[in-house]
């Protein structure tokens, strides 16, 4: 309100300062952009191979970024999907399990889209809280995952395809980075330019005055969540295509590195703010992040505890909460006597 | 009832709505509320005599070796679900590591220098998750989905993943193996747990914030409560809980490794939520969430007994938490339609 303000009177000399001003204060990509600058510089530095066989670092950010993507539309309604790990696994499997490769792909999303559908019915129809109903879709979908493999990594029936699947394919790009910039350039022409995405800002900022607008809360919440149980899927027959075989233990790892990319991306848990830049410019750090520390001989627990200390200085660096702190902190320490 | 005919007729609303005492039988909320205790007792009959071996005094006593450490957990967690922060997912780092530290330092120093620091470390998560959480006000999965991450990497890169033996003759082993008649000396802690902490949320100023936090956060705020301690609290007693669990849980098999509590957030987290604590916070108590244990663990040993693998488990807590919310939300719909 106050920036659209500004942005209007600001008439006389230090209109551009203002400008400036008005537009960095409405971008929330603030605390990615300082991430990747200190990755990227600390990086080049000590482990310059992860740019020079950059290969391997695009790959990192595209399965990152992809499940973030996904992550994104459902965050900017104020919602959560937590079952994107276990929708990953459980559609590779699905796609595995399958003899016929176009077969097993195109049902491997209808999956991830059946998936989306549920969540968003016990969210939107039921009224669970997202953040409780996924968490029990990805228990659910991780047992059924286990169930349907038996317990073991299921092969890939057609191995040359999953062989050809990692080759360039466009100049130095594999399928994999392609799919990668699709889903971006959609996800950013979606929610900036076409008015249902851009209605899920209005959904995630506030749901009652979206309502009273007319924008049809509910069926853009479904939307949201059949995005990202698709986009999820997505990741998972990438997965299951380069590895040539489906685990059903997979994901585990991407959950908290997509999350923290959407959250330093600065896309608002509680809706509303946020953008698919941001998640991009998030899953980038993230994927330097990662891959510096594989090549640089870290194990998998340190990089562990180091991805998870983003995700809580993320999480708690949130602009609006930084805000309310400052209070919080005052009261914590003053206190005030009950009568 | 006198003046029902006026309701009608001076107001369109029907007069259900206008007296709340008079309100209809309404299954969906007698199923919230009461539906735990028909349940529990249906699943155990049909237990009993449809599963082979279920009512075996080994099998009573395996149960209850079970549910002691998930159900020890579960009740110190009741905490944060009741004070509407949904759960405390970092219970899996901080039950395995409790574990190790445990088994580990007493092998090297001895007991009481064990449980010092498995204490420390206990504040020390519910510290990190109360003061991300209350003060901070972040959200409570993701800020536990990172602490568990956190926790985790540590004690697996510190412990190298390998697994820690206790001696075949000490007072954790005979703790461990100890039993009065089917019951272990773990489920006579847990017990005590519940009563205690039942009494902490019923009878002290402290259970009554966390209830009332839970059931209206800017109320209580604007009441002139610091409610950053409440939030600090609630996670304190679920770290204090944890860590207990870890204890006991270590004490049962006299080994510790950085992976032994898979799965228990979401097993105590199903256990809160069948025994009727409501999500959405403020309403619970702890002798319900004893109940959900109890009725958590038959499920899963009836599982096993069947012959039902991991998988199926997996897929049975996770439908268990989905529905019970279900039920839960769709009852608080009812009420306030």
């Amino acid at each position: 309100m106050t920036a659209a303000l500004e942005l209007g009177s600001g008439e006389s000399g230090d209109n551009l300062l203002a400008r400036v001003r008005t537009v960095l204060g409405r971008r929330t990509e603030g605390r990615a952009v300082a991430l990747l600058a200190v990755v990227a510089v600390v990086t080049a530095f000590l482990e310059p191979v992860v740019f020079t066989s950059y290969p391997v670092t695009l790959g990192r950010i595209a399965l990152i970024g992809l499940v973030a993507l996904g992550l994104t539309a459902v965050i900017l309604m104020g919602e959560l999907d937590l079952s994107v790990a276990s929708t990953l696994a459980v559609s590779g499997v699905v796609m595995a399990s399958i003899e016929s490769l176009p077969l097993g792909i195109v049902a491997a999303l209808l999956v991830g889209l059946m998936i989306g559908a549920a969540n968003a019915f016990f969210v939107v129809a039921v009224g669970i809280n997202s953040f409780i109903a996924t968490l029990g879709m990805l228990f659910f979908l991780r047992g059924s995952a286990f169930v349907l493999s038996n317990e073991e990594p299921v092969r890939l029936a057609n191995r040359d395809a999953g062989i050809a699947f990692g080759k360039p394919f466009l100049g130095p790009l594999t399928p994999r980075m392609l799919l990668f910039i699709g889903a971006f350039i959609a996800l950013q022409v979606f929610v900036t330019r076409v008015r249902v995405g851009r209605e899920f800002y209005a959904v995630g900022g506030n749901r009652e005055a979206a309502y009273d607008a007319g924008i049809p809360v509910t069926r853009r919440i479904v939307t949201g969540f059949m995005i990202s149980g698709f986009v999820a899927a997505m990741a998972g027959v990438i997965n299951t295509l380069e590895r040539t075989a489906a685990d059903p233990t997979a994901g585990s790892t991407v959950l908290l590195a997509s999350f923290a990319a959407a959250i330093v991306g600065g896309v608002l848990l509680t809706g509303g703010r946020g953008s698919i830049f941001g998640t991009l410019l998030g899953a980038t750090s993230l994927g330097i992040l990662q891959v510096a520390l594989t090549l640089s001989g870290v194990q998998v627990d340190v990089q562990n505890i180091v991805i998870g200390l983003v995700l809580l200085l993320a999480v708690i660096t949130d602009p609006n909460s930084v805000r309310g702190v400052v209070g919080s902190v005052r009261s914590l320490l003053q206190g005030r006597s009950r009568a | 009832m006198t003046d029902t005919s006026t309701k009608v007729a001076v107001a369109s609303q029907p007069a259900a709505q206008l007296d709340l005492s008079e309100r209809d039988f309404r299954p969906i909320d007698w199923l919230a509320q009461r539906g735990i205790f028909v349940f529990t007792t249906v699943l155990i009959l049909v237990a009993a005599v449809f599963i082979d071996g279920f009512a075996s005094l080994a099998n009573i006593t395996d149960v209850f070796n079970r549910a002691a450490p998930i159900g020890i957990v579960a009740v110190g967690m009741t905490f944060v679900v009741i004070s509407a922060n949904y759960l405390d997912l970092s219970v899996v780092a901080q039950v395995a590591t409790a574990a190790v530290v445990l088994i580990g330092v007493s092998n090297e120093y001895n007991i009481v220098a064990a449980m010092a620091l498995s204490l420390v470390i206990a504040l020390t998560y519910g510290l990190i998750n109360g003061v991300a959480v209350g003060v901070f006000d972040a959200n409570a999965v993701i800020v536990t989905l990172s602490t568990t991450f956190i926790g985790l990497g540590l004690l697996r890169w510190l412990t190298g993943g390998s697994i820690y033996f206790g001696p075949p003759e000490s007072l954790i082993r005979s703790f461990g193996t100890t039993k009065i008649g089917p019951f272990p000396l773990s489920m006579l802690v847990l017990i005590l747990m519940a009563v205690l902490l039942s009494l902490v949320l019923t009878r002290t100023n402290f259970g009554f914030l966390v209830r009332s936090y839970g059931s209206n956060r800017a109320a209580t705020r604007l009441a002139g409560v610091n409610t950053a301690w409440v939030v600090i609290g609630a996670f304190m007693i679920s770290a204090i809980g944890a860590m207990i669990g870890g204890f006991v849980l270590a004490a049962f098999s006299n080994t510790a490794v950085s992976s032994m509590s898979t799965g228990f957030d979401f097993e105590a987290l199903a256990a809160i939520i069948v025994g009727g604590t409501s999500v959405f916070g403020g309403r619970g108590s702890v002798m319900r969430t004893l109940l959900g244990v109890v009725f958590v663990s038959v499920l899963t040993n009836i599982m096993v007994l069947s012959g039902l693998g991991f998988g199926y488990q997996q897929m049975a807590i996770g439908a268990l938490i989905v529905t019970a919310v279900s039920i839960d939300a769709l009852a608080r719909k009812a009420t306030l339609s």
